[in-house]
């Protein structure tokens, strides 16, 4: 990084009082992009996909994560993994489209057949027509190359450089803020309650949007009649994630039909919903009957897809009967969040802007984006 | 036509028409075809592609049996 960069993001690392925001070119310059990745994606724990992905054992889900073709297999033993999606012998992609595996991953190319342990189970025809085996094809050192993975929340995180600290320590703290969530089965319904958008901007500006209440008044007007900004406060642990609570949170969708609340949750969560971006790009939200999730899948510099799925607290929420009410609760989440998009557009034009400045932040209201502009900084500088 | 032009067709067919299924099965006819008349080489080569082909198609009973004989004939473990 040249010294003109260091020194602006120099700037970002100063109180939030003084602080400026990231320089215009993290979100236009495509070389910064591709830095990204290895600074802010590879080296910690991302979400890569969901476990409703791949519900059934067998299953399994080639993805493209940052152009890094992956794919995740259900095991026999319901355990998740997720792998680099190229055979060990011509770095052949194994899987092209989302399938139920019967019984291995075999290389469309010369048909090494692998475990959904990832481990080398025939080679056929290496030795010659009819040997499947040669002293110099040792398979326990040619499984497929796992990547590190970890599932939270019904996501699937990735640590593409395998060297970050365990999952458990990376998020240990929203571990502890959620605990009443994180350790119990969420419910996923399907189709219904999975949709998409893709925003014409840098996936920071969708964490930024995101984690902070400052916009709700002017960007969802329809919130305001009964969710103030006054309801709302902040949550910001610095290096992890940040995002804003609402003390005032009351589902409304059916006068007369609820989702059933998690068990056993404490009175904070009778009114209580929290809204965090954990670093680097999810979002997450919890209630006490639902939470969603939104991997935030970066395409390009400017170029973003959010996918989001919302997860309920029984698997009676997720049968026939309630598909109209989780139909009203996606519709009523999509159009908050296509409300956003205005926002994070304009941001991603505005940055076009060769004398913005990276912007000023109130230390106050955005707290929250200012966290995670220091957290980039941070990574980017090693301070 | 003859056994092995028979199944030599019928194998073209499971192929042409996508029949992983069928693939298996008819491989290992091959190979034991093959075996029986000593062609050990031959016949590894049938069984290898059963075995891969019954792997691929979940059919245990014959990815069993054609990996056996592989590893009789020390081709694979």
């Amino acid at each position: 990084m040249n010294i003109l960069a260091q020194e602006m993001l120099s700037a970002v690392m100063q109180p939030v009082e003084t602080a400026r925001g990231l320089p215009n070119e993290f979100y236009t310059d495509p070389e910064v992009h591709v830095a990204e990745k290895r600074v802010l994606f590879a080296s910690t724990w991302a979400c890569a996909g969901f476990v409703s992905d791949i519900p059934k054992r067998g299953d399994a889900n080639p993805v493209s994560f940052l152009g890094q073709p992956l794919l995740m297999v259900r095991g026999n033993d319901d355990d998740i993994k997720v792998f680099q999606n190229v055979c060990r012998h011509r770095g052949m992609i194994l899987v092209e489209e989302k399938t139920t595996l019967r019984s291995t991953i075999r290389c469309p190319y010369h048909s090494w057949c692998y475990n959904f342990d990832g481990s080398l189970r025939t080679t056929p025809h290496v030795g010659g027509p009819g040997n499947n085996l040669h002293d110099c094809i040792k398979r326990e050192e040619l499984g497929l190359i796992e990547v590190r993975s970890h599932v939270f929340m019904g996501m699937i995180f990735v640590n593409l450089d395998g060297k970050a600290p365990a999952f458990n320590e990376h998020a240990a703290t929203l571990l502890e803020q959620w605990k009443e969530f994180v350790d119990r089965p969420l419910f996923h319904a399907g189709q219904d309650s999975s949709f998409k958008l893709n925003v014409r901007c840098n996936w920071k500006l969708a964490v930024e949007n995101y984690c902070e209440s400052y916009h709700l008044p002017w960007v969802h007007p329809g919130l305001n009649s009964y969710s103030r900004l006054e309801d709302h406060y902040n949550i910001v642990e610095p290096g992890a994630y940040s995002g804003q609570g609402s003390v005032v949170y009351n589902s409304q969708l059916d006068a007369t039909r609820k989702f059933a609340n998690f068990d056993g949750l404490s009175d904070k969560w009778n009114t209580g919903a929290e809204y965090v971006s954990l670093y680097p790009n999810v979002l997450l939200g919890v209630h006490r009957d639902h939470t969603f999730a939104i991997m935030l899948d970066p395409q390009s510099h400017d170029q973003t897809i959010e996918r989001v799925e919302i997860f309920y607290a029984t698997e009676e929420m997720c049968g026939p009967e309630m598909a109209d009410l989780r139909q009203k609760n996606a519709k009523m989440w999509k159009d908050i969040f296509i409300e956003d998009i205005f926002v994070v557009e304009g941001m991603q034009k505005g940055r076009s802007a060769s004398l913005y400045d990276g912007g000023k932040f109130s230390p106050v209201m955005d707290v929250p984006t200012y966290c995670f502009h220091e957290w980039v900084a941070r990574r980017f500088t090693g301070k | 036509m003859n056994a092995v032009t028979d199944l030599q067709q019928r194998m073209l067919r499971a192929h042409h028409a996508g029949d992983n299924a069928a693939l298996p099965t008819l491989y290992l006819e091959a190979a034991r075809l093959r075996e029986a008349q000593g062609e050990v080489d031959a016949a590894c080569f049938f069984y290898t592609q059963a075995y891969v082909y019954a792997l691929d198609a979940g059919d245990d009973a014959t990815a069993g049996e054609a990996r056996n004989r592989l590893k009789t004939h020390g081709r694979d473990r």
